[in-house]
């Protein structure tokens, strides 16, 4: 039963794996920028769901809030004021550039990820904390222990970006205009 | 295999991303790529938090998250207010700050 339940286990984790990276394909070839948005979403529950199968439930959940929510239907907005116009896509050479680049780099990370692993890697943890990891409370006291600046640091960064988006958002569009054309 | 193919799958979506990024020309496709290579990073943070059994990894994740979403509020800003001044949505034609 064992044997069988961590089949599965692995099995859904490649599966679900694939189609991540299926979905993300499907971002950058689609012409039309709605239906970007909508393979990204795909894409970003795929990862919400591996994330809940490696034991880190309340990531999961921020994840399906932050960014296939909020994220996602501040892009669908946008994509809806601006006409989601289908764009051209033509072969050129800065294009076979660009996956020439992207392909060497996957080589390269690919070379790094199989080659050298000689070690297992340990846990430091003892396995009376591994049933908590993940949840609500074990990184909440972590988060308000070891790891408090950098949160505080993250609220600080939100509020910046709220104030400049609504500085960018205020600002008198004519005073652009004029020193363009000028 | 278990911390093999989260590399492998990390590294794949990242350079898919990468390749978003740098073929396509309307900027709201490019954040996408954007978000798709912040996503792989994620990934791969979790994932090693999961095998070396530590919370940091989750931690570092959630401040991710944050910078994204700052991040992407910024540049939908950016972009929106570039449409509103000059009523087009290719990056080739955006080069008012070219020297």
């Amino acid at each position: 039963m064992e044997i069988v339940n961590d089949f599965v286990y692995q099995a859904a984790i490649i599966i679900i794996g694939l189609t991540a990276v299926c979905a993300s394909l499907g971002v950058i070839l689609c012409s039309s920028p709605i239906y970007s948005a909508l393979y990204l979403i795909g894409n970003m529950v795929c990862l919400a769901m591996l994330y809940l199968l490696y034991h880190a439930e309340f990531i999961a959940a921020v994840q399906m809030i932050v960014y296939a929510g909020a994220v996602m239907i501040l892009f669908l907005f946008i994509i809806a004021l601006l006409g989601g116009k289908k764009e051209l896509q033509e072969n050129s050479l800065q294009r076979t550039i660009a996956f020439g680049f992207a392909g060497l780099l996957f080589g390269e990370l690919l070379l790094a990820a199989t080659v050298g692993a000689t070690k297992p890697i340990e846990g430091i943890f003892d396995p009376i904390n591994l049933k908590v990891i993940g949840g609500a409370k074990a990184i909440g006291l972590t988060l308000y222990s070891k790891h408090l600046i950098p949160f505080e640091l993250a609220s600080i960064l939100l509020l910046v970006a709220t104030i400049g988006v609504i500085c960018l958002a205020k600002f008198p569009l004519k005073q652009i205009k004029k020193s363009l054309n000028s | 295999m278990g911390s093999q193919f989260v590399l492998i799958v990390s590294a794949s979506i990242f350079c898919i991303g990468a390749t978003g990024f740098l073929i396509r020309k309307n900027p709201l496709v490019m954040f996408m790529s954007l978000e798709l290579m912040l996503n792989a990073v994620n990934f791969l943070l979790i994932g090693y938090s999961h095998f070396l059994k530590s919370l940091d990894g989750q931690i570092f994740a959630l401040v991710v998250m944050t910078v994204a979403a700052a991040e992407v509020v910024v540049g939908l800003g950016i972009i929106l207010t570039i449409f509103r001044t000059r009523h087009e949505l290719n990056v080739d034609e955006i080069d008012a700050l070219k020297g």
